[in-house]
């Protein structure tokens, strides 16, 4: 073995060190989204050879009306989603950081719909949603009100797909409470000595230090929301009339059920540069509000 | 002391960091990976894995994997989207044939839910798809019409294996066609009637529905069947169920006004698709839902059939559906099943349901393929078939006495009454008017306002663009 010196040894072991990730991004990652690049600038069906129809795919979503739909749902959707996550998360986290007995229970309870598979909690919420029989509409007729048909009718089908979201709040909460038992207890008594109410320490103390917490789950969620996917597979595939035809359904419905994988591929890319972009604009805008200890700049 | 101890800590690493390689590797093998690209092959092993589980007695050996020797099996495979239950007529039949055929082993390949065509599709672009495919209906057209199966006129018309194809109950070929050559042959099929629940017309005196029945009757029947027993204003039961914005099925109605969805030669929908004869049957529809009130809302639009069950708790008295639930239906306790045609309207007609095989293009064991496809789809594979849906072959429906059974006899008896289905003039109906389709019936079932007739021409208008996007 050829003498090596220290920092290059280092270098060895780390690149040793994180080859199967480095192996698994290679080629279940990079490598893919080269290809639908690749595939993006073509025509085809998977029966046929490929053929190269330069622009053409990304000219032809200008004129289609159900990619704009389509964009146009999941910008709703994420409008209504994140920030009920930001603000509910952060409820629910300080709830969840609250010294009483048992606590450790509760937080479990409300992490716990966080762990079960996608799928599954939709079915069960389409069965809490069926016009008829669903729990929701027979609870609300025992005080009178009759129940809209939920995901069968285009004005409520997206809201009650907000609604089930809602039941993922444990998965930012808990992030959030790792924040909130990061923040000095010092900090909150002497604001707290200095005068400050319950409300004003926690938004001049609490809140400027959770804000690196705050500043990644928004990042996350904003993410998360543009690429929704399974609740709509599942419990409405798209409709009614297209109300929750969510963008990467759109571009599955085109992969998987058209053979479209040319305009697919390219949905995609323009999805991914949809993506970076807000994420751009968010990290951009956080020098402006995220508070890093002893990071002033 | 501190050096040794670092690469005693690096080395740890590096065993863990391969331990995970490893776990990662096995993990790859049991999960379907999120990426489509690499889906084909983990997908196989999974399918095959399966396989081995389910039929213990078959040896599973991949054909390159096969050795060479001269008195070495040919191993043909199968793919198939049944699942479940629906796998064990397949199983019987393979059976069978290798008992006959000690040459040739059959290994059936199945991919359940709607996953199946991509998969098959990605097989065959990946160059290794099973040499027998089953595909529906509405499928043939772009499959065939790319070049995925083979032409079966030379081996239908082959010395050595023949096949009769005058064997079969009428309409149950064309399906298989296209350009007017055989690439596909039957495996099952189910036209549309009309289930009705014997014991609610008892109760309410109403006499059954006979064949020959009108739209007319249809409406008469299903309105003297809607019932508010308990007074609250609410219909306790129903005259109908109706499938929902099922765009097949609704090919029925189209065809009993007298009209079309599409131009003979496949091109057109202006004309058609919004022709005064389309827009009275979906006004018809549209009315049995919202202007006489004598079908539930859907449950589910975006369940195969509408996600109703009233007709399945004895709440409605007549069901339009094709024969899937009926063995169900049969044994329900609710209900004491009978079946006819479905209504006549300006003209008699139905639609076909059917599902068929064919041989890869691709396939490096084309006769082998043949000679276990002619058995599959013959005389001797509808022997088994006819126990799990209704036989293709005429002679076996005829001895099983299905032909004239009262139910069965039904299903096989519309088979005389048959429209063509839309999408055998083109590879494009499920990309362009299908979903345009789909989208006025969810219309007018959910806004009992909508101007059928403006939504229809928008409908033929977006179908056309779509059309002339796939040129």
């Amino acid at each position: 073995m050829p003498h090596l010196s220290a920092s290059r040894r280092e270098a060895l072991n780390f690149y040793l060190c994180i080859s199967p990730w480095l192996a698994g991004l290679l080629i279940f990652v990079l490598g893919p989204m080269l290809v639908s690049l690749g595939i993006s600038f073509t025509r085809w069906d998977l029966l046929s050879p490929p053929r190269f129809v330069g622009l053409r795919n990304y000219e032809r979503m200008l004129g289609d009306p159900l990619f704009w739909q389509s964009l146009k749902v999941t910008a709703i959707y994420t409008m209504l989603y994140v920030p009920t996550e930001l603000v509910g998360g952060l409820a629910l986290a300080l709830l969840m950081n609250q010294r009483v007995p048992g606590i450790a229970v509760f937080r479990t309870i409300f992490y716990l719909p966080s762990v079960i598979s996608g799928v599954a909690f939709v079915v069960v919420w389409m069965w809490i949603f069926h016009p008829e029989a669903g729990l929701l509409n027979l609870a609300l007729a025992q005080v009178g009100i009759d129940g809209p048909r939920w995901l069968t009718d285009p004005h409520t089908a997206l809201s009650a797909l907000w609604m089930m979201s809602l039941w993922g709040l444990g998965r930012a909460a808990v992030i959030y409470l790792a924040g909130l038992k990061g923040v000095p207890k010092e900090l909150h008594e002497a604001a707290i000595i200095d005068g400050a109410n319950a409300w004003q320490a926690f938004r001049h103390v609490t809140i400027p230090l959770i804000t690196p917490t705050i500043f990644f789950n928004l990042v996350l969620s904003l993410i998360a929301t543009f690429q929704t996917f399974t609740s709509a597979f599942v419990a409405t595939n798209g409709g009614p009339l297209d109300s929750t035809l969510f963008f990467v359904l759109y571009l599955y419905r085109q992969a998987f059920e058209r053979f479209s994988m040319g305009y697919a591929a390219a949905l995609a890319w323009v999805l991914l540069l949809i993506i970076l972009a807000l994420t751009l604009l968010v990290v951009r805008s956080s020098d402006r509000w995220v508070y890093y200890e002893g990071a002033r700049r | 002391m501190q050096r040794p101890l670092l690469q005693h800590a690096s080395f740890a690493i590096l065993l863990t960091t391969l331990a995970s390689i490893l776990a990662a590797c096995s993990g790859a093998a049991n999960s379907p990976p999120p990426a489509p690209v690499e889906r084909t092959v983990v997908v196989e092993r999974t399918v095959v894995v399966a396989q081995t589980v389910e039929v213990p007695r078959e040896v599973v050996v991949t054909p390159t994997a096969a050795p060479q020797a001269a008195d070495a099996k040919i191993v043909l495979r199968v793919g198939t989207g049944d699942s479940g239950e629906g796998l064990t007529p397949h199983l019987t039949i393979i059976e069978q044939f290798e008992k006959e055929n000690p040459d040739i082993q059959v290994q059936l390949e199945p991919v359940g839910s709607g996953d199946y065509y991509a998969r098959i599709l990605t097989q065959i672009a990946a160059g290794d798809p099973p040499d027998i495919l089953q595909i529906g209906d509405d499928a043939v057209p772009n499959f065939v019409s790319k070049g995925a199966f083979v032409d079966l006129a030379p081996f239908i018309a082959s010395n050595e294996n023949p096949l009769d194809t005058g064997i079969y109950l009428p309409g149950v070929l064309e399906p298989g066609q296209w350009e007017g050559k055989q690439y596909l042959l039957p495996k099952d099929f189910s036209p549309l009637a009309v289930y009705y629940n014997k014991k609610l017309f008892d109760q309410y005196k109403i006499p059954y529905p006979t064949d020959g029945w009108t739209w007319d009757d249809f409406l008469q029947t299903a309105q003297a069947l809607t019932k508010d027993t308990n007074g609250d204003g609410k219909t306790d039961v129903w005259g109908v169920q109706l499938p929902g914005p099922w765009t097949t099925g609704f090919e029925y109605w189209v065809a009993a006004a007298g009209g079309r969805l599409i131009s003979e030669d496949g091109t057109t929908f202006t004309g058609y698709l919004d022709s005064p004869e389309t827009a009275t049957a979906v006004q018809f529809y549209a009315d049995l839902y919202h202007k006489y009130k004598v079908a539930p809302p859907p449950a589910d639009l975006n369940a195969f059939g509408g996600g109703n069950s009233e007709f399945d708790s004895g709440k409605a008295a007549l069901r339009l559906f094709g024969r899937w639930p009926q063995s169900g239906l049969k044994t329900n306790p609710n209900i004491d099943l009978g079946v006819v045609g479905p209504p006549v309207g300006a003209k008699r007609a139905n639609v076909l349901f059917w599902g068929g095989f064919g041989i890869s293009a691709i396939s490096k064991h084309q006769d082998a393929a043949w000679r276990f496809l002619r058995y599959y789809v013959g005389a001797q594979g509808a022997e088994v078939w006819k126990d799990w849906a209704l036989p293709t072959v005429k002679s076996v429906a005829e001895a099983s006495g299905q032909a004239s059974d009262p139910i069965e006899g039904v299903w096989i008896g519309e088979l005389n009454h048959l429209a063509p289905r839309a999408y055998v003039s083109t590879p494009y109906w499920g990309a362009t008017a299908d979903p345009a389709l789909r989208k006025v019936l969810e219309q007018v079932i959910i806004d009992p306002n909508t101007d059928v007739a403006a939504a229809l021409k928008t409908a033929a208008a977006d179908a056309q663009a779509a059309m002339a996007d796939q040129q």
